[in-house]
C-alpha cells in the first residue's frame, strides 16, 4: 500500500513538473539564452500565478469540503468570488481600472463578502456549518446581482466582468503590481500552511459537531479560523485570476482518490495537483485553444472526462 | 469523589424549558443507568455532562472541575461519549476513525506514537473490530460501525463513558460482548454512564438508575426501587408486569398482554 | 425626470384617447405619419443628422448624441429594451441591430412592426445605412446630401504610403483586444493602419501579454477608461514595444467614435488619421 502513496506523490510532481517545462518554454515570442525576457517577463510571472491560484483553490477546497462536511462545496461556495467580481465592476466602472488599482479592489469586494457571510452566519450558538454555507448562497446572489445591475447601469457593457467569473491568468504586471501580488502570493502560501497544519482537526470535523466536540476540537474557533484563512487567501488569489472554476471541486476528489480522506495527505496533494491542472490548462490556452478561450472551460473539458473515468473505474 | 456532580442546571430548547433547577450526582466507579421515555431529556443530559451543550443557568463539575472552565482537551481527556448514531461524509477506515479518538493527546499537528498505536490496536481488540481495520467504515454493518465507535470512545482513555442507547443495533452477542466490557471497565475504577431504551438491560447491569420524565427525576436508586410498576405507569403510561430475573435477582420487564 | 412624467402623462392620455391597441401598423400602411422608434445610438445620430428628430418617438438610455436625444422617451437600455414601452409609442419602424435585439426583431415582427435591421459592415455600409433611413424617413434628398458631405470629407483622408501597425486595447484585466469582425478594423484601414489581431477570429478575444510584446505593435491606442500612457510604458516586458519607445501611446480617446457605425465614423477616421501618422496628416 506504501508504495502506492509514493507513486502518487511521484506522478503530481511530474505532472506539475512537465506542465511548468511547457509553461516556460511554449509560447509565441522566441527566446535565447542572451535574451529570456519573454521568459522572465511573462511565462515565470505566469507560472507563478498558476501554482499559486491552483494551489490555492485545491487546498482551500478541500478544506472546506471537510469543514462543511460536504463533498459538493468549492471555494466559491462561500461568495467570495462574487465579492472579488463586485470591487472589480466597481473600480471598472469608476474608470480605476489599472493593474494597480483593480486587484485591490476586487481583494477589498472579497473582503466584504467574508465579513457579510461572517456575520450572517452568527447566530445564538455560534457559527454553524448550515449558516455558513446559507449566508454564502445568500451574498453570491446578492452580489452577483448587484454586478449586473452595475453592468447595465454603466456606459460600457463590462465584458471583462464576465471574463472576471471565466478565469485568466494573463495578469499584466507593473512594477507596483507585481509587488503587490507577491504579497498576495505570501499571504496565499501563509494561510495554506496553517490549513495544512490542522488538517487532523480537519479530518475530525468532518464528522460530525458533537463528535468534533467530544473527541477535544474546539469547533467553533476551528470554523471561524478556516472559513476566515481561506476566504481570505482564495480572495488574495481571485483578485487577480477571476474565478476559475472546477479545480476548487474536484481536484479535492481525484486525490482522496488517491490518497484517502485524510486532510494531511489531501491538502497538500490538492496543493499539487490543483497547480498542475492549472498550469497545463494554461499551456493549451496559450498554445493550442483560439484565442480567448476562457480558463475555466479549458480546466473542465480537462477534467470531468478524467473525473468520469476515475469514476467508473474506481467508485 | 463524585465524577459528575449536576447542580440545579437550567436548560431548554427555544422558549420551552426542560430541565429546570435539576441535580444528578454520579459517584466515581459506577455503572449508572439512565432510562425514561422519548423526549424525556436523557441524550440531552449526556450533551449537557459531556460540555457539548451548555446549560442556561447552574453549574457541572467532572471529579470536581466546573465544565465551563476546563478546555475542550482537558474534558475529552476525561469523559468520552458513545453517540446513537454515526454518519461519516468521507471513506474513512476503521482503523484511522478509532486513531481520531487519540486526538486529545495530540498536538496539532504532531503524528501518532508508538503509545498512540497500541492503544488503537488494543481498544480494537476489545471491540473486536481488528480484522475490520483496513475497511471503510461505511462498508460495514451497523452493529460493526457501533463497535468501532466504542472502541473510538475507549481510545480516548477516558475516567468516565457516556452511552447514548449504544446498543441498539447490536445483536445479542455483541450487546453483550460491548457490556462486558464496560463491566470491566467499571471494575477499573471508570465510571460508565449507560442510557437504554431497554429498561432491562438497564437494570440488569447498572448499580444505580435514574428514571427520567419531562426532565425531571421520577426515581433515582438501585433498580429495585426504580424498576416499579407505579413509577413506569407515571413515566411511560404502561403499566408493565415486573417479574424477577433467575440468576440475578434484578427486576425485568414484561410487556402487558395487548 | 419631470420631462419623463410629463411625457409618459401624454403618452398615457394619447394610447387612452385613440383606444387604440398595441396592433398599429398592421392594416394602416397608408398612414402617413411616420413614427419611428430607434433601439440603435448609431441610428438615433442619423435621424438627427437627417433632421428628422420630430419622428424620433423614443430611443434608448445609451442613445446619447447629439445632447437632445438625452430628452427623448427612453424605451430602455440598449441591452435590452421594453417592448411594451416601445408598443406603446405605436411606432411605424422600429430600428433595430442583430444580434443584440433577436428576439425583440421577432416578437415586433410577430406585432406586424416594420423592423429595420442595422448592420453596416464597413465605411460604405454606412452611408449606405444613412440612405436607407433617409428612405424611410421620406427624407431621401437630405440624406443625400449628407452622404455627399461625409464622402468628400473622408476624401481629406489621403491613402497613405506606410501602414503602421495598431494595438487597440478595450480592457486590461483581462486584457482584451480587439480581433476580426469589428467594424474598428475598416475605420484603422481606412485611416492607414493595421489591427495586430485582425487574424483572430473571436471580435472581442482575451489576448496573452506576451503575444502583444511580440507583435511589436507601432502605435497603442487604449479604449477604456482609467489607463494612462505613462502605466502602459511601466507595464513589465513592454518598455520593448516600438509604440511605447517612440511614446505612441494614446488614452482618452471617445469610444463612441469608433464602436458606433454611425456618422461619426469620419470624425473618428480623422482621428486615428493623426494618431496614425502625425507628421503627415493634422
Amino acid at each position: 500500500m506504501r508504495y502506492k502513496k509514493r507513486l502518487g506523490w511521484f506522478g503530481l510532481v511530474l505532472f506539475l513538473s512537465a506542465g511548468a517545462i511547457l509553461e516556460v518554454f511554449t509560447g509565441p515570442a522566441r527566446f535565447s539564452f542572451k535574451d529570456l525576457s519573454p521568459i522572465v517577463n511573462f511565462r515565470l510571472p505566469r507560472l507563478g500565478i498558476g501554482v499559486v491560484a491552483g494551489g490555492v483553490l485545491g487546498v482551500v477546497g478541500g478544506s472546506l469540503q471537510g469543514l462543511l462536511r460536504n463533498p459538493l462545496v468549492d471555494p466559491w461556495t462561500l461568495g467570495v468570488a462574487s465579492g472579488a467580481a463586485l470591487g472589480a465592476s466597481i473600480a471598472i466602472t469608476a474608470g480605476s481600472g489599472t493593474s494597480l488599482l483593480l486587484p485591490g479592489a476586487a481583494f477589498l469586494g472579497a473582503l466584504f463578502a467574508i465579513g457579510l457571510v461572517y456575520l450572517l452566519a452568527r447566530g445564538r450558538g455560534g457559527i454553524t456549518v448550515t449558516r455558513l454555507v446559507l449566508a454564502g448562497v445568500i451574498v453570491s446572489f446578492l452580489f452577483s446581482s448587484l454586478v449586473m445591475l452595475i453592468m447595465v447601469l454603466s456606459r460600457h457593457t463590462l465584458g471583462e466582468a464576465v471574463y472576471l467569473m471565466m478565469g485568466n491568468l494573463g495578469v499584466v504586471f507593473t512594477k507596483s503590481s507585481a509587488w503587490l501580488f507577491a504579497v498576495c502570493a505570501l499571504l496565499a502560501a501563509a494561510g495554506c500552511a496553517w490549513l495544512v497544519f490542522h488538517a487532523r482537526e480537519l479530518d475530525i470535523v468532518s464528522l460530525n459537531e458533537e463528535v468534533a466536540l467530544s473527541l477535544g476540537v474546539d469547533v467553533q474557533r476551528l470554523t471561524r479560523m478556516v472559513f476566515l484563512i481561506g476566504s481570505f487567501v482564495v480572495g488574495a488569489v481571485v483578485a487577480w485570476t477571476g474565478a476559475i472554476s472546477f479545480v476548487g471541486l474536484i481536484v479535492p476528489h481525484l486525490v482522496r482518490m488517491l490518497f484517502g480522506p485524510r486532510h494531511a495527505l489531501v491538502l497538500p496533494g490538492s496543493f499539487l495537483l490543483g497547480a498542475g491542472v492549472l498550469i497545463w490548462a494554461d499551456v493549451i490556452v496559450r498554445n493550442i485553444a483560439p484565442a480567448g478561450l476562457p480558463l475555466s472551460v479549458v480546466t473542465a473539458l480537462i477534467g470531468v472526462p478524467f473525473f468520469i473515468y476515475l469514476l467508473r473505474t474506481r467508485v | 469523589m463524585k465524577a459528575i456532580e449536576i447542580k440545579d442546571i437550567k436548560f431548554g430548547f427555544g422558549e420551552r424549558l426542560l430541565f429546570d433547577r435539576f441535580s444528578l450526582d454520579i459517584e466515581a466507579g459506577e455503572f449508572f443507568g439512565v432510562i425514561g421515555p422519548n423526549g424525556s431529556g436523557k441524550s440531552t443530559l449526556l450533551r449537557l455532562c459531556a460540555g457539548i451543550l451548555k446549560p442556561e443557568a447552574g453549574r457541572i463539575h467532572l471529579f470536581g472541575k466546573d465544565l465551563s472552565r476546563i478546555s475542550r482537551r482537558q474534558i475529552a481527556r476525561t469523559l468520552s461519549i458513545v453517540p446513537q448514531e454515526s454518519f461519516f461524509t468521507f471513506e474513512w477506515t476503521v482503523e484511522q476513525v478509532v486513531m481520531m479518538g487519540r486526538n486529545p493527546f495530540l498536538m496539532t499537528f504532531a503524528r501518532p506514537t508508538v503509545r498512540d498505536w497500541e492503544k488503537v490496536e488494543e481498544v480494537m481488540g476489545l471491540t473486536g473490530v481488528l480484522e475490520l481495520r483496513g475497511k471503510s467504515i461505511n462498508s460495514i454493518s451497523a452493529g460493526e460501525k457501533q463497535r468501532v465507535i466504542v472502541a473510538r470512545a475507549l481510545a480516548q482513555e477516558p475516567e468516565i463513558v457516556l452511552l447514548d442507547e449504544a446498543t441498539s443495533h447490536l445483536d445479542l452477542f455483541h450487546r453483550l460482548e460491548i457490556v462486558r466490557i464496560l463491566v470491566q471497565l467499571k471494575n477499573q475504577g471508570k465510571t460508565v454512564v449507560f442510557v437504554s431504551h431497554d429498561l432491562n438491560e438497564a437494570s440488569g447491569y447498572c448499580s444505580r438508575v435514574l428514571l427520567l420524565a419531562s426532565g425531571k427525576t421520577l426515581a433515582c436508586a438501585q433498580p429495585e426501587m426504580v424498576i416499579k410498576r407505579e413509577l413506569l405507569k407515571e413515566a411511560y403510561g404502561v403499566e408493565p408486569v415486573i417479574s424477577v430475573h433467575p440468576l440475578t435477582g434484578r427486576p425485568q420487564v414484561l410487556l402487558p398482554p395487548a | 425626470m419631470g420631462n419623463r412624467i410629463i411625457m409618459m402623462l401624454l403618452l398615457i392620455g394619447a394610447v387612452l384617447g385613440c383606444g387604440g391597441g398595441p396592433k398599429s401598423g398592421s392594416k394602416g400602411k397608408a398612414d402617413k405619419e411616420i413614427r419611428c422608434v430607434s433601439l440603435v445610438p448609431s441610428i438615433t445620430e442619423i435621424i438627427y443628422l437627417l433632421g428628422g428628430e420630430g419622428l424620433l418617438k423614443g430611443n434608448t438610455n445609451q442613445c446619447d448624441y447629439p445632447k437632445e436625444a438625452q430628452w427623448v422617451y427612453k424605451v430602455g437600455d440598449f441591452q435590452a429594451p421594453d417592448l411594451e414601452r416601445i408598443m406603446a409609442l405605436k411606432p411605424t419602424v422600429v430600428f433595430a441591430t442583430l444580434p443584440m435585439h433577436k428576439q425583440l426583431i421577432e416578437k415586433l415582427q410577430e406585432l406586424g412592426v416594420r423592423v429595420y435591421i442595422s448592420a453596416p459592415r464597413d465605411i460604405e455600409g454606412v452611408f449606405a445605412e444613412i440612405e436607407s433611413v433617409g428612405v424611410l424617413l421620406a427624407r431621401e434628398e437630405r440624406a443625400k446630401r449628407v452622404v455627399d458631405s461625409l464622402k468628400s470629407r473622408l476624401a481629406l483622408v489621403p491613402l497613405f504610403s506606410d501602414s503602421p501597425w495598431v494595438y487597440i486595447e478595450i480592457s486590461v484585466a483581462p486584457l482584451m483586444s480587439v480581433g476580426s469582425g469589428v467594424f474598428i478594423n475598416d475605420m484603422i484601414c481606412r485611416a492607414g493602419g493595421r489591427n495586430v489581431f485582425a487574424d483572430l477570429p473571436l471580435p472581442y478575444p482575451v489576448v496573452n501579454p506576451e503575444l502583444v510584446v511580440n507583435k511589436n505593435p507601432d502605435v497603442v491606442l487604449i479604449l477604456h477608461p482609467g489607463t494612462e500612457p505613462v502605466e502602459v510604458k511601466a507595464r513589465v516586458g513592454w518598455q520593448k514595444i516600438s509604440a511605447v519607445k517612440r511614446g505612441r501611446v494614446y488614452a482618452h480617446l471617445n469610444e463612441d467614435l469608433f464602436f458606433r457605425p454611425g456618422p461619426r465614423v469620419i470624425d473618428g477616421i480623422f482621428l486615428l488619421a493623426r494618431l496614425l501618422h502625425p507628421d503627415r496628416f493634422q
